[in-house]
């Protein structure tokens, strides 16, 4: 059960790099905003989700 | 008894058993009824959904188009699991019991809302209606249908109150069952969080994110406003008569999906939803006889 709370008071974190970045990554190369091979949008997703989870962790209260 | 004219004068001689009585003469005749249309509503929804993600990622169905439908089928997932939440389908003991716990626990899904958890957090609604503390949807109360989407939006960011309300009010409950609801609500979001994440993994984060999470906050936004905030606003009266209205929809009464007439389901949640607006209009008389807020109907 501790496990399980530790993962769901971080899981804004993870959400931000597991689901936001991929996300992020995918649209701007699904509007051919990247070239083709560039790791710069994953590291833009990466930055804004894992930054924006940060962000979500900090400022929720704890329980 | 026999049924007095429906008519205020005569209505405001009765006393309040009397009226009370002819009330739920009338609202007898509207419940007792299998909702068969809500539980093809429920299980069809819920198998159209769930046909968008072959459909997408075999490439049979464009993005674009499952979108509208996957935030139509999230949208429309929750009333099917509320009829079965007040045991409408199959009471306990009755042949189609098993009917009632199947679409009150798959309809949801798409809204990753477990029925255990929703049941529990519905019947306290209903026990504490706009109550401040106890109620556990009181979070929708707001000001405008402006400050309400303000207060939505914020409301769902981590540590928000609807975050927190139900387990709150499982926690307060402490029974077993209010134990069991928890662990269920705690599983299903993490499988929706692990079917994101696999999703992502593999390269259709856009995908899910247009097939199940965009949708999700769209239909909890809408859910919120028509099931929530609009039949109970301004949500700071309490009592049987006072803590809900009818009222007139902008969408009118399929686009609020028969929220004008929810006064009928708090007053008699066991009659179904498609039959609430000829209740309604049946118990108009005594809906006003109790002062009831009826806005525009």
């Amino acid at each position: 059960m501790k496990f399980i709370g530790s993962l769901m008071r971080n899981m804004p974190f993870l959400f931000g790099i597991g689901f936001i970045a991929p996300l992020i990554d995918q649209m701007i190369k699904h509007f051919g905003l990247n070239p083709a091979g560039s790791p710069w949008s994953l590291i833009l997703g990466l930055l804004i989700g894992g930054s924006w989870g940060v962000y979500a962790i900090w400022k929720t209260p704890a329980q | 008894m026999t049924a007095p004219a429906l008519d205020p004068v005569t209505l405001k001689t009765l006393s309040s058993q009397d009226l009370m009585r002819l009330e739920s003469e009338i609202a007898r005749q509207f419940s007792g009824m299998v909702p068969w249309g809500s539980v093809a509503w429920g299980l069809c929804n819920l198998v159209v959904w769930l046909s968008l993600w072959p459909l997408v990622l075999f490439g049979h169905l464009p993005l674009w188009a499952a979108f509208p439908i996957a935030t139509l089928n999230v949208m429309l997932s929750y009333l099917p699991s509320h009829e079965a939440q007040h045991d409408i389908i199959g009471r306990p003991g009755e042949p189609l019991r098993w009917l009632n716990e199947l679409v009150g626990h798959v309809s949801t899904l798409p809204l990753v809302l477990p029925y255990r958890m929703l049941k529990l957090t519905h019947l306290e609604h209903h026990k504490h209606t706009n109550h401040s503390e106890l109620d556990p949807d009181i979070h929708t109360r707001a000001a405008s249908a402006w400050a309400f989407l303000v207060g939505s939006l914020r409301n769902r960011q981590p540590g928000g109150q609807a975050q927190t309300s139900y387990a709150t009010t499982l926690q307060r409950l402490g029974t077993p069952q209010a134990r069991l609801a928890m662990l269920e609500a705690l599983g299903l979001q993490l499988t929706y969080l692990a079917v994101l994440f696999a999703c992502a993994l593999t390269g259709h984060a856009l995908e899910a994110a247009l097939i199940w999470w965009l949708p999700r906050h769209i239909a909890a936004t809408y859910i919120g406003f028509y099931l929530s905030w609009a039949p109970h606003h301004p949500a700071l009266e309490t009592g049987r008569y006072r803590d809900t209205r009818g009222f007139r929809s902008l969408v009118g009464n399929i686009g609020s999906m028969g929220m004008q007439f929810h006064v009928i389901h708090h007053l008699h949640p066991r009659i179904p939803l498609m039959k609430t607006p000829a209740a309604f209009y049946a118990l108009r008389p005594v809906l006003e006889a109790r002062n009831c807020p009826i806005e525009g109907l």
